[in-house]
């Protein structure tokens, strides 16, 4: 008779999502296809002009305004992490983890802290602009806060750590032999991290990359302080659509397309991370 | 003799306060299949990545057809170096793999893929070419290893523990295949060993390494038969010790014993050494030898070819070992406790200083 314990294990947390998780989705699910109340409220009739809504051009822009801003800072983002997960992993193995601990120190204060400490480096008279003054840059500088760039930066700047994380992994797990191999065979350092190296981490930069771009893409707090309403993500128009418009099945069917995407790209990750999986059992 | 085509001078390599290759100086030759034969930390890898490349010496240098590489980076030398984890490249193929290092050096694409071809053929791993090395049996992969190596054709190959991750029979059988393949590419092979076994059956010389200095170099039969030191003598095969003392000019074992056999330089009167003798030199038939010891059968061990006793003796602290060939045990009643004898030549004793 199979061991019974853990579903014992299992079944707080099991309970916990089902009831906070699961059947919340299930019913913002559902919401998505009633109708508005006119004065706000829901209407219990079945209909689909909310999910034709969410790709009429103008939000159906908004939500490839927020993939091509998720995709920059995924990309940015993984760039940055990679290189210091990358360094990280070449250092000595008992300095290694003081250094990891320095990467995720920012994560020890809170997400809004470090956002608004954004805004003091980035804006008018902030410190950014006071140093090009103190330099000697007279002319007139660009606004640099509230605008696409300064969500992408936020943005980055808050989700690096993960990256780091997701690409140390499988980078310190490599086996140093497999690069030496390839030197002996005659690559250059170059053409073994091209060949060898980056196709065996390729799982990290992928859990990397959709880890960022999935809390980017819904991100509703980075885009209101740093972009200064100027425009909007799809995590905006969410949060108004519930909380100001009033309109939640709306707000329920945007939510829906979310998690869709979302739901895709883990799925692709998860692939991903199989295919180069075989890349991790031949280290013994 | 053939020139010369390693020649390593006075190199060493420290770690620290490590000195893991000490002052080492040795010629390998074209063709030849030779050991590095040591315990682990006798330096036997270090000397092994110093002449593939991966380390540099602090000084001396290495001599490949008669020009420094000490300083040349691994991909510029015609070196190549088979790992002890084999370090397949897990996301390609087999024959991706193989052809890597042929790709490295801007090979046209049909030459590749027909030397690929053929030394997949000499590997006799044609059929799983498409395969991802985690879809291969251990065996295999040591092969593919072994012919990714081989298919650069290099001028030296290296082989760390090219057979410590195989199970005991499958190593036996490659322990021939790889002297095979030696001969037929005749390519020179560096083998690091610490199984003395192995060196004996492959090497044509093997070199004994302690502490990162060089012990003794010669041929089997000559590591074998004629140990310069203690450690080396107990590092090949089994050997028997017996503690000796020089009285006048004869050595006199613990039991009061005599024996003869040739005294090293430097012994003086009542100091201490010991004497070796393998195994397989003492007889029970022991008349026609003036080396003689006495004890009593502590056990016997039957192994089919032969049979191995262990006799307590005064003479030794450890049980003495004898093999007796199955014709000498033959007529010869011996049972645990019987009280035996058994002798040697003088020629077949070594004896060392302490």
């Amino acid at each position: 008779m199979a061991d019974r314990r853990p579903i014992y294990l299992m079944s707080p947390a099991l309970a916990w999502l089902t009831a906070f998780m699961v059947v919340p989705c299930l019913l913002i699910l559902v919401l998505g296809f009633f109708r508005r109340g006119i004065y706000g409220g829901i209407e219990y009739t079945f209909t689909l002009e909310n999910m034709a809504l969410v790709f009429d051009p103008l939000y159906a822009g908004i939500f490839l305004k927020s993939a091509v801003i998720a995709g920059l800072a995924a990309s940015i983002a993984v760039v940055i992490g990679y290189a210091a997960a990358y360094a990280i992993a070449s250092m000595p193995a008992r300095r290694q983890p003081i250094l990891l601990f320095f990467a995720v120190l920012p994560f020890w204060s809170n997400y809004l802290v470090r956002t608004y400490a954004w805004i003091v480096l980035l804006n008018r008279e902030g410190l950014i602009v006071a140093l090009a003054r103190y330099l000697g840059f007279e002319g007139e500088l660009p606004s640099m806060l509230y605008t696409e760039s300064a969500v992408v930066v936020g943005l980055v700047y808050n989700y690096l750590p993960f990256v780091i994380l997701a690409c140390y992994a499988p980078l310190s797990r490599l086996n140093t032999e497999i690069v030496e191999a390839s030197r002996d065979l005659g690559a250059s350092g170059w053409t073994t991290f091209r060949r060898i190296t980056l196709p065996m981490t390729v799982p990290g930069i992928a859990t990397g990359f959709v880890f960022v771009f999935v809390l980017s893409i819904g991100n509703f707090v980075t885009p209101a302080l740093l972009g200064g309403g100027q425009f909007q993500m799809i995590g905006n128009l969410v949060y108004a659509q519930f909380l100001t418009a009033n309109d939640w099945p709306f707000g329920a069917a945007l939510s829906m397309v979310l998690i869709a995407i979302m739901m895709g790209l883990l799925t692709l990750q998860t692939f991903a991370t199989e295919r180069a999986s075989g890349a991790r059992r031949v280290e013994g | 003799m053939s020139k010369a085509l390693l020649s390593i001078r006075d190199t060493s390599k420290h770690f620290g306060t490590v000195r893991a290759v000490d002052e080492i100086s040795l010629d390998i030759m074209e063709n030849e299949f030779f050991a590095l034969l040591g315990a682990s930390g006798s330096g036997k890898t270090t000397l092994l990545r110093l002449l593939g490349g991966f380390e540099f010496p602090d000084s001396g240098s290495i001599l490949l057809d008669g020009e420094d590489i000490s300083r040349i980076p691994p991909n510029h030398r015609p070196i190549n170096l088979m790992f002890q984890s084999y370090a397949l490249f897990p996301h390609m193929s087999v024959a991706q793999n193989i052809a890597y290092g042929l790709e490295m050096e801007k090979l046209p694409r049909p030459e590749i893929d027909a030397r690929v071809n053929e030394v997949l053929d000499i590997i006799q791993l044609s059929g799983l070419a498409q395969r991802k090395p985690d879809q291969l049996s251990g065996g295999q992969r040591q092969r593919v290893a072994l012919a990714r190596a081989l298919v650069k054709r290099p001028r030296l190959l290296l082989l760390d523990e090219p057979l410590g991750a195989l199970d005991k029979k499958l190593r036996s059988e490659m322990q021939l295949e790889l002297k095979r393949i030696q001969d037929k590419f005749g390519i020179t092979f560096i083998v690091v060993t610490h199984d003395q076994e192995e060196a004996l059956v492959m090497a044509d010389r093997i070199a004994i390494l302690k502490d990162g200095q060089l012990l003794q170099c010669g041929s089997p039969h000559e590591i074998y038969e004629h140990p310069q030191t203690r450690y080396a003598a107990g590092f090949i095969g089994t050997m028997n010790f017996f503690p000796v003392h020089l009285s006048g000019k004869t050595l006199v074992m613990d039991d009061g014993g005599r024996i003869s056999a040739a005294i090293p330089e430097g012994l003086t009167e009542g100091s201490e050494a010991v004497a070796a003798v393998r195994p397989e030199r003492l007889h029970l038939a022991h008349k026609a030898y003036k080396n003689k010891l006495t004890g009593r059968i502590s056990a016997i061990a039957y192994h089919g070819l032969d049979l191995q006793l262990h006799i307590e003796a005064a003479a030794s602290p450890q049980p003495v070992m004898v093999r007796l060939t199955a014709d000498e045990a033959e007529g010869q009643p011996l049972s645990i406790g019987d009280d035996v004898t058994v002798g040697w030549s003088a020629e077949n004793t070594r004896v060392f200083r302490d």
